[in-house]
């Protein structure tokens, strides 16, 4: 009974009754009581299914890119001048003419998939490097003490100064433009890793210990499982900025790729398609943002996903 | 004022004084109206230095611009922004934050016809500031040790170029011209930075670029120059851009800026060692280069007009960017605006239309003291810049040859030495050029320059004589250094 009391707290306003009737059977098994409402007990309006359900959320969502097309329409068409100036700014209608345009050839296509083929080597790189180094640091306050002043001289250095020394560096260029998305990358997913392994709770380990495990199956089971949250925090971000590195990669390249039609489009003053370059980028960046956070669900099943207030 | 009267008070009570005054000034002058003058500059773009550079260093602007009359009540803001190549400027005057730009021809164009697309935001070129009339200052360079000495030899290998430049056009020009296919190299576009560390470490094969990089990164010592603007014959020039809509608000300043102009190329010529030095400490492009583009003979040509061929010029582009769909319709005789150089060419007594007419460069002149004889033929000329600063002019190539070896055998450094290419006619490096040697009387061997090696092939196959690098034409030099100039 002592369970109880958690009970009356739990469902929604529309069904008080509910629980309460079910409740005898599972302290009758010996169960710890679910806290779930019974389904079948009142259907909730249709407006609060809708407003709980994924439509509610494709609609928010269509309608925070729409009024976003909406905002450039009106103020390209109307030539905003409130300090802000909109009087230079491609409308919508130019950058949809450049889309048709630039999708009269398969060049386009081929500039996004070699852009998503360099993101994804230096992303897949950074996850290695950054995740590994991080379970190090995050773990043993020698490799903390050794490797963090380090890395946090270089954290701050904005992608477009590395171009030279990337150049530089290796001996392929298409190696220098990865190597600057992996640094893009590799911060935000090391300090998150770091972050991870540091903020597991010690009776956990202490816990973990006392049953036995050595160092390996640690790091393994505790260590490593209870950062990843964090981890996945870091791979989201980290894609983020691998992507907001992408033109200072790509000019290096002379040729090839988003990053470079964008800058391309700047020096010969095309501002439709710059926008449409920008654009694109953003959208490959949602892409690839939700794609990471697909493989966190699958990855962290046992992770109930809050979904904030309604 | 108000401080001169003043003078004989404690200086401490001046300065005190004088803050005061800073901050009572708004209230006490009817507000002065503040005007700002964003004038967008290229300095690394040595050709441009006249117009950008030298103006704001030695303060000429500041020195014509009008104050008087209807402009009592306007205080001049300048705001000088210095960009590595032309996109970024014209993208600031659309953006109407520069007043005044410069670039080369091909960006010119592309602002041009940016300007007349966006109602507004026109612009016009008021003033020319250098030019070589056959295309010469683009060029493309390859690594020293790379085995190419010709544009054909980069037949399917990867050469990059500024999309958008000056040097751009000329290759566009150069391909157009010769049929090449789109696919005869793989041409990419890379900025002179980008471009510059990738040909140092190999990564591409050639390199096009503008004004100075095609002569500045073999002056640096990797690069070598294999095709020059001037085999294009079209003329090259880098212009200066006024947003319309402030011209047309206040015309005055327009003048004023092409008398700075004037005074800034007047002030090169009078001591161009000076100037270049000059101009290394404010760029950090080395003198010898600075010296090599705007020297007496130099590869460019100080002189604001606009000349007839300059327009057409920008109408070939016109033809070579609409070709490739990159720039859409430009109406030339609207943008080109001559009336402000008039004004100043008068208000300096000068005549313009004569001005417009002439191509003439200053050019080398004294005593050539190696050979004893006065330069009379300038392109045949040469100079020689001693390690000590000494900048002695020398009437012939033996001449040149036979001086380097006797200021090394006297132990003095020779910095650099200037000859003119047999052929294109542009100054060149001496030590960097190849010569058609001809010993056949070897009392005195002539040596004759040629920027380019299958020029030097041609003329020595020509003449019986035989290809040299400047290190054999010196060898052979060495009996002949009390030769006559001849």
């Amino acid at each position: 009974m002592s369970a109880l009391p958690r009970i009356d707290t739990y469902p929604p306003p529309a069904a008080p009754a509910a629980p309460k009737a079910v409740s005898p059977i599972h302290v009758g098994q010996g169960v710890t009581p679910l806290p779930l409402p019974m389904p079948a007990a009142t259907a909730p309006s249709l407006w609060q299914r809708f407003w709980q359900g994924r439509g509610a959320t494709a609609l928010l969502g269509a309608l925070s890119i729409a009024s976003v097309l909406l905002f450039w329409q009106l103020a390209t068409h109307y030539k905003l001048d409130a300090y802000i100036r909109f009087n230079n700014i491609p409308t919508p209608a130019q950058v949809m003419e450049k889309v048709i345009e630039v999708n009269s050839s398969p060049k386009f296509v081929t500039n996004i998939g070699i852009s998503v083929r360099r993101i994804l080597l230096g992303f897949l790189v950074a996850t290695a490097l950054g995740v590994g180094l991080g379970v190090v640091i995050g773990r043993y306050r020698w490799a903390r003490a050794l490797a963090m002043p380090a890395l946090e001289v270089f954290r701050p250095i904005p992608a477009i100064a590395w171009v030279p020394m990337s150049i530089m560096l290796w001996p392929d260029n298409e190696v220098s433009i990865v190597f600057i998305t992996f640094l893009g990358a590799f911060f935000p997913i090391l300090l998150n890793t770091v972050h991870g392994v540091q903020a597991i709770d010690p009776v956990l380990l202490r816990a973990a210990r006392t049953l036995g495990a050595g160092e390996a199956s640690l790091l393994r089971h505790v260590v490593l499982p209870g950062a990843l949250p964090h981890i996945f925090t870091g791979l989201a971000v980290g894609m983020g900025v691998a992507w907001v590195s992408l033109i200072a990669a790509e000019m290096i390249s002379g040729q090839f790729g988003i990053g470079y039609f964008t800058w391309e489009a700047y020096s010969l003053i095309s501002y439709a398609e710059i926008a449409l370059g920008m654009i694109t980028i953003g959208v490959l960046g949602l892409l690839c943002s939700g794609g990471i956070r697909l493989l966190a669900k699958l990855a962290m099943p046992w992770q109930a996903h809050s979904t904030g207030a309604p | 004022m108000k401080l001169t009267q003043l003078s004989h008070i404690p200086s401490a009570l001046v300065k005190c004084l004088a803050l005061c005054a800073a901050f009572l000034a708004p209230q006490a002058q009817a507000a002065k109206e503040v005007v700002t003058i964003g004038i967008g500059t290229q300095n690394t773009t040595t050709n441009t230095v006249t117009g950008g550079v030298v103006l704001k260093e030695l303060k000429l602007l500041e020195k014509h611009l009008p104050k008087t009359g209807k402009y009592a009540n306007i205080e001049w803001k300048l705001d000088w922004q210095n960009f590595t190549s032309g996109p970024p400027i014209t993208n600031g005057m659309v953006a109407g934050k520069l007043q005044i730009g410069m670039m080369g021809d091909y960006p010119l164009l592309v602002n041009g016809a940016t300007g007349q697309q966006n109602k507004g935001n026109e612009t016009q070129l008021v003033a020319v500031i250098a030019y070589n009339a056959f295309g010469s200052g683009n060029g493309v360079v390859v690594h020293k040790d790379s085995p190419y000495y010709e544009l054909a030899d980069l037949k399917g290998k990867v050469v990059s170029v500024p999309f958008g430049s000056a040097a751009h056009g000329m290759m566009l020009q150069a391909m157009q011209e010769r049929g090449w296919p789109a696919d005869y190299w793989n041409l990419v576009s890379q900025s002179p930075e980008v471009g510059t560390t990738n040909l140092q470490e190999k990564k591409i094969d050639g390199h096009g670029d503008f004004v100075p990089f095609a002569d500045l990164l073999p002056h640096r010592g990797f690069a070598r120059k294999i095709f020059d603007g001037a085999q294009t014959k079209i003329p090259t020039f880098h212009g200066v851009v006024v947003r319309k809509e402030f011209a047309d608000k206040y015309p005055e300043v327009v003048v004023a800026y092409i008398k700075a102009l004037m005074e800034a190329n007047d002030w090169v010529r009078k001591d161009p060692k000076l100037a270049a030095t000059k101009v290394q400490e404010w760029t950090k492009i080395e003198k010898e280069v600075v010296y090599l583009f705007l020297g007496p003979g130099g590869i460019h040509t100080l002189d604001p007009s606009i000349k007839p061929r300059w327009v057409e010029t920008i109408k070939i582009a016109h033809g070579v960017l609409s070709k490739l769909g990159r720039v859409k319709e430009f109406d030339a005789a609207a943008w080109v605006n001559e009336s402000y150089l008039r004004e100043a060419f008068k208000q300096r007594g000068q005549d313009y239309e004569a001005q417009k007419q002439t191509l003439a460069n200053y050019d080398i002149t004294g005593n050539d003291p190696i050979c004893k004889v006065a330069v009379t033929r300038p392109k045949e000329a040469g100079e020689i810049w001693l390690a000590t600063g000494e900048i002695v002019p020398v009437s012939s190539p033996s001449c040149l040859l036979a001086g380097v070896k006797q200021y090394e055998a006297a132990g003095k450094k020779v910095n650099v030495a200037y000859l003119y290419d047999k052929a294109l006619g542009i100054k060149v490096v001496a030590d960097k050029a190849f010569y058609a040697l001809d010993t056949s009387n070897p009392k005195a061997p002539v040596g004759v320059p040629f920027l380019l090696k299958k020029d030097a092939e041609a003329y020595a196959a020509k003449s019986n004589g035989r290809l040299a690098t400047f290190a054999e034409a010196l060898g052979q030099a060495s009996a002949t250094v009390t030769a006559s100039a001849k």
